[in-house]
């Protein structure tokens, strides 16, 4: 048939046509050189996707990631109503930020950025804190615990760097992945295209991701919005926090008694001891946070930009400097200590407590859990130690021979302590829920939801302790209940406290990459 | 091989705090960024090396040698290779000179090595050695002696109709011939289908009407080629994925996507119509009035290349595009477009898959596309086609030499000068070959039911899960006297049987494949099948020679390629043409699409078939049906008032037999779902991520994770089909084409509960 044939007439051989269009040497699309000033980059086109996972499966391949533990995962979003529904794939992985805060975060410096532009984790030099997955609003790092530290995408650096690309990009079959070249002082003044939906705020960390966005979106909502999990409670997080600020209001408490002049002896030495206990408890614990516990003098050296290394460094010189006090108390006169320097060694206890307890309170402002970036993490931090560390004083102190005035500024300040922490309550819940974001909204709803009889209970706590407290001030307290009254109210505000520091860890909503269906549940 | 080389492109530019206090403490000093990286790959978790095929690797997926093969999931039939270090699988890679995929695979695909190391594999032959005993390791001797004892009984007391056999569409060729001519020429058994039937038969028996045979015309590269693309109840994206990319690749397309789900292929579309369930009857119908009033009718390719013209425009004429748009509930403009689109190309390629031939109208739909194609011309040509995507690997090597709904080589049951061929080719008596095809699948459960069929082989495939009305296919399957079934792996099916046969799977045989463009590719085997593990052919030369048949059928064959040999000759002269193909050619090629005799010169074969315009008809001509849409039978009501629809998602294959084994793909969809629009979701006072009971009048699944989205139409829901936990195929409809007899699975009335 000469009709069929003349309509044949132009057909390029198919074979020729995929060779062009997909690299045909196995080793994917040519990686382009970088000049000066450029970085390598991921550059990923949302209308190109059509959500295959292959670039998930390579990467697993390529990387041997456990499969929970993904470097590269494909979100859904989805908006609109039938039949123009749009469902957009959001393949991301490691964004290689130009200021990347897992990078300024890792207390041993275990991240590098190269002058490729790759964000580089090296496992050798991790001590398994996760400090960075906290740090990073993409979630990008995760944590292993068959290898004890974290992993993340490296860019496939052993294939870049023989020009290779990256897995991902190899198995794109529409090419929606690629690497590219940026300019990293132009992507600095203008990162147009850093921004995506289903994405955190790019200039958190100036993201070097470009996404290429289709127009005219519907409101999209993320696959995984419709779960709120909660997070992890980090049981050696909530000991080491609770622990190292009922010391510092100990110590405190028992200074302030000291320089009083209000108490007998034996009592302070209790006080201080007591509180140095509590302080190397806490320390203690925090190691079993650790993924590789036994390389944690690793987590001093980046006291330059990381919180958590002042936290580590100040916490452990005010457990030594509180163990020192107690000394003094305890061996001061065989030593020749006098009450100046003792005094002195106690005000210096404080503050490096103070120091130690803010520091430890500043690692958890981070802009990627926004629920926590907040003054009144630092406060409630501080409200605990005050709402705990005198009656742990008072109770140790030797009571008969405490001024009354000494006694009842010890218990007002517990009781303090305990409104300034309801006040810190209110304002969490108030600012949950006048905010319409995932990160608040989520927290409000594990807060009202889930989590309601917990958070009731680290109310009346305080409200339990206050009236113990007030009960114990009206009756004269060298009575031989008052000690008992005493402890209870100590435990009952201790346990508030308790129940709080566990609703701040696992009631946070990070930012996160919008997720696929099942990577919510 | 050496860990990574110092990284030329990566030198440290900054770091954050004080190298010098760290000095100063002593807490580590930092050397020269080389040997940092070195240190580093040494201490790491994960250590890369070179490999010369496909650069730096993980060294646990680097292999002593790379096997060059064809995926074994879906019928795209991509090429790949699978690399083997000490006897173990331990990495895939896509073939970067395939002309199928060129490098790229999807993520089953990806992931197909960890199906050769995964859980649940079967290694010895089980034998239920008392009746409502339990299944206890036997030998293969004792196991086939079993087999052959219990259906030589049964054929001697009640006939040839008492044994049937339904084989699956993941066989070698080479296997499905040498069954084919077991069960037709040795045993001369009545009925022998296969899965075939729930996937692509309905494509099959639209061919068969429209052009006088099977065989699909076009191939991929007219994907390439088109200037439409209207891709019918094919959502590729998902089910053949590496196909989308040839579709989006093809920039200057018009891409026309008719399904009644916003699926992820829809969504990339030029065009959607979100016609309702069951009414792209009367969609194609508009569009071809739409065509004949314009005027587009390829005048000169009707007149000289098909019959029924005359009679086709009168019916179609019935179809005002208002009646058109309020059945299928798409503007009337859109179906306008896409029709004069359709017909305005020079090149229109027309592909279909489940959403077409999952239907009691599969059949007459497929004939209806077909009639679209030839009154626009466009068959046989460039970038012009009715094309039937296939779902198994090797579901059109079954279709052609298999023996089951046809005889091998297209050659029909009923033709009597056929059949004399067939039993001279083979060389025995006609009067064994069977005058007809047989029951086909559906019909064979009947016949369980009803007594008639007493034993079963099931060769590869798992009905439990992927027959409609699970109970009832139970029911049967609990009434047989013998029940043998041959897999590779434990399924809720092979728990199920009396005989369980142990087999070797993709990966550790070998044979060819014939993709759903007719192109035929190889398969090769990278490792030893488990335990007692045979390839199916092994077993099927042990069977025959078990029953006292192998020196009559099987003479001198040892290996897959004398099975390869045997079938070219069957097939010389006719359609499916495999005479000139043999394995080095393939090798050549990276394959072949038949037709293929010794004089075709291109080395890959003929792309398309019917570009003379001559078709398999007794007039040669192609002929033009007449399709009226029927209403659907279980349709919604009060008690059950939504429409199901299943399918499938691109993490998964089939019933998971593989992939619920491969962790990476499990992971990313590792239960059922329900998708529920959000008006329906409101109304049912349900939200994703909730537990529901879905119902229909056939059975109940509970505990169906709720998945609220708008890419369902209100009143209708999607239930993917892959899972035995959350079974769909409890709740859809046991109704079947009276042609092609595959099943409606994708339209079911149910209910839906809170839990």
């Amino acid at each position: 048939m000469t009709l069929i044939e003349d309509r044949d007439a132009a057909v390029t051989p198919v074979t020729d046509r995929l060779r062009k269009l997909t690299g045909i040497d196995g080793r994917g699309p040519e990686l382009l050189p970088l000049d000066a000033g450029e970085q390598y980059r991921f550059s990923f086109a949302m209308d190109a996707c059509v959500g295959c996972h292959s670039c998930e499966v390579a990467c697993a391949e390529q990387n041997n990631t456990p499969v929970d533990k993904a470097w590269r995962r494909v979100g859904e979003l989805e908006g609109g109503v039938f039949p123009t529904t749009r469902r957009l794939n959001l393949s991301m992985a490691c964004n290689h930020c130009l200021e990347p805060t897992c990078l300024s975060g890792c207390p041993t410096q275990a991240y590098t950025k190269l002058q490729n532009g790759v964000v580089r984790h090296d496992a050798a030099e991790c001590i398994g804190c996760q400090y960075c997955i906290w740090n990073c609003p993409y979630e990008v790092p995760v944590y292993d615990k068959a290898t004890k530290v974290v992993a993340k995408c490296d860019m496939c650096l052993p294939r870049l760097s023989e020009g290779q690309s990256p897995a991902c990009v190899l198995a794109c079959p529409t090419r929606a992945i690629t690497v590219e070249p940026v300019n990293v002082a132009a992507w600095r003044a203008d990162p147009d295209g850093a921004d995506a939906p289903g994405l955190p705020p790019a200039s958190i960390t100036l993201s070097a991701t470009r996404i290429v966005t289709p127009a005219g979106l519907p409101d999209l909502v993320a696959a995984t919005d419709h779960a709120v999990e909660p997070e992890d409670p980090h049981w050696p997080l909530v000991a080491l926090t609770l622990l190292t600020q009922l010391s510092l209001g100990t110590v405190a408490s028992t200074v302030v008694a000291e320089a009083a002049g209000g108490a007998g002896r034996q009592g302070l030495a209790g006080g201080a001891v007591g509180a140095a206990l509590a302080g190397a408890v806490a320390l203690a614990a925090s190691l079993f946070h650790l993924g590789r516990p036994t390389v944690a003098f690793k987590a001093l050296r980046n006291w330059r930009t990381s919180w958590l290394s002042r936290e580590v460094a100040l916490l452990s010189a005010f457990s030594g400097a509180s163990l020192a006090y107690a000394a003094a108390w305890q061996w001061g006169d065989s030593l020749g200590i006098t009450r100046g320097p003792r005094l002195a060694l106690g005000i210096g206890a404080v503050a490096t407590g103070v120091a130690g307890v803010y520091a430890s309170g500043r690692l958890y402002l981070v802009p990627a859990r926004p629920v926590w970036n907040s003054r009144r993490t630092l406060v409630s931090f501080f409200a605990t130690g005050l709402a705990t560390g005198p009656l742990l004083a008072a109770l140790c102190l030797d009571r008969s021979a405490l001024a009354p005035s000494l006694t009842t500024g010890l218990m007002a300040a517990a009781a303090a302590g305990g409104v300034v922490q309801l006040g810190a309550v209110r304002h969490l819940l108030r600012t949950v829920r006048g905010r319409t974001d995932r990160q608040h909204r989520g927290t409000a709803t594990l807060l009202t939801g889930r989590f309601r009889t917990l958070l009731a209970a680290r109310v009346t706590a305080v409200f339990v302790t206050v009236a113990l407290l007030a009960w114990t001030f009206t009756v004269p307290l060298a009575g031989p209940s008052a000690g008992g009254r005493l402890a209870t109210a100590l435990g009952v505000a201790a346990l508030g406290e308790l129940a709080g520091r566990y609703l701040f860890y696992v009631t946070v909503v990070p930012f996160r990459v919008a997720g696929s269906f099942f990577s919510g549940r | 091989m050496t860990a990574t080389p110092p990284l030329s492109n990566g030198r440290r530019v900054s770091r954050p705090g004080a190298a010098g206090l760290t000095r100063l403490l002593g807490l580590g000093t930092r050397s020269e960024d080389a040997a940092d990286a070195a240190r580093a790959a040494s201490t790491s978790p994960r250590a890369y090396v070179a490999d010369d095929r496909f650069g730096t690797l993980n060294e646990t997926r680097k292999p002593d040698t790379w096997v060059r093969t064809t995926c074994g999931y879906c019928a795209v039939g991509c090429g790949m290779y699978v690399g083997v270090k000490d006897g173990r699988a331990v990495a895939v890679q896509g073939d970067p000179d395939h002309p199928v995929n060129a490098g790229r695979l999807c993520p089953k695909g990806l992931s197909e090595h960890q199906t050769l190391a995964a859980e649940g594999r079967l290694t010895t032959p089980l034998l239920r050695r008392s009746p409502g005993g339990g299944q206890e390791p036997a030998s293969w001797d004792e196991a086939l002696g079993a087999t052959v004892v219990g259906f030589n009984r049964l054929l001697a007391e009640h006939g040839p109709e008492a044994v049937a056999v339904i084989s699956t569409g993941q066989l070698v060729t080479e296997e499905f011939y040498a069954l084919g001519k077991l069960c037709r020429a040795g045993l001369g058994l009545r009925h022998y289908d296969g899965n075939t039937t729930l996937c692509m038969s309905s494509a099959v028996a639209g061919y068969k009407r429209s052009f006088g045979s099977d065989g699909p015309p076009g191939a991929y590269e007219d994907l390439d080629q088109a200037d439409v693309i209207l891709l019918v109840g094919a959502n590729v994206a998902d089910n053949h994925p590496l196909l989308a990319p040839r579709v989006l690749d093809n920039t200057g397309a018009t891409v026309i996507v008719v399904d009644p789900r916003v699926t992820k292929t829809a969504m990339v579309a030029d065009l959607h119509l979100a016609v309702r369930p069951r009414s792209d009857i009367a969609l194609v119908n508009g569009m071809l009035k739409v065509i004949i009033d314009a005027g587009l009718v390829d005048r000169a390719y009707v007149d000289a290349h098909t019959e029924g013209f005359a009679e086709l425009a009168e019916h179609v004429a019935a179809y005002g595009l208002d009646r058109v748009a309020a059945e299928c509930g798409v503007p009337a403009e859109q179906i306008r477009e896409a029709a004069l689109a359709f017909g305005r190309a020079e090149r229109a390629f027309v592909a279909w898959t489940m959403g077409v031939n999952h239907s009691v109208q599969g059949t007459e739909t497929v004939t209806l596309l077909n009639t679209l194609c030839l009154v626009t011309g466009n068959v046989g040509r460039a970038g012009a086609a009715p094309f039937s995507l296939t779902g198994q690997c090797n579901a059109m090597g079954t279709r052609e030499a298999g023996g089951t709904a046809s005889l091998p080589g297209y050659r029909n049951w009923d033709d009597p000068a056929a059949r004399a061929e067939m039993a001279a080719l083979w060389g025995v008596p006609v009067d064994r070959l069977p005058t007809e095809r047989g029951r086909a699948y559906p019909d064979i459960i009947d016949g369980v039911l009803d007594g008639t069929i007493k034993g079963l082989w099931v060769i590869a495939t798992n009905p439990v899960v992927s027959f409609p009305n699970r109970a009832r296919l139970e029911a049967a399957i609990r009434k047989l006297d013998l029940f043998v079934v041959q897999d590779g792996f434990a399924t809720p099916t092979t728990a199920m049987a009396d005989v369980v046969l142990p087999a070797a799977i993709w990966g550790e045989k070998g044979g060819t494949y014939t993709n759903a463009e007719r192109r035929v590719s190889r398969v090769r085997k990278a490792v030893e099948p488990p335990g007692q593990a045979k390839a199916d052919f092994d077993i099927f030369l042990a069977m025959a020679q078990a029953f006292g048949l192998a020196g009559e059928i099987y003479p001198g064959w040892a290996t897959p390629e004398d099975a390869f040999t045997d079938w070219a000759r069957v097939s010389a002269g006719r359609l499916c043409d495999y005479s000139g193909i043999t394995y080095d050619r393939i090798d050549a090629a990276g394959g072949v699409q038949w037709p293929c005799t010794p004089a075709t010169e291109a080395v890959g074969g003929t792309p398309r078939i019917y570009a003379d315009g001559v078709f398999q008809t007794p007039s040669g001509r192609a002929k033009l049906w007449c399709v009226t849409p029927q209403p659907i039978s279980d349709a919604p009501s009060p008690r059950y008032p939504f429409l199901l629809n299943t399918g499938r998602t691109v993490e998964h294959w089939h019933t998971r037999t593989k992939t619920g084994r491969v962790a990476v793909l499990d992971h990313l969809a590792p239960e059922a779902w329900v998708e529920v629009n959000p008006a329906d979701a409101e109304r049912l006072r349900v939200g994703s991520g909730d537990l529901v009971r879905v119902a229909s009048r056939r059975g109940v699944v509970d505990d169906l994770l709720v998945r609220v989205t708008a890419i369902v139409r209100e009143g209708e829901v999607f239930v993917p089909f892959h899972y035995d936990e959350r079974c769909a195929n409890r709740l859809t409809v046991d109704e079947f084409d009276p042609i092609s007899r595959e099943p409606n699975y994708k339209q079911s009335a149910v209910r839906i509960e809170r839990m």
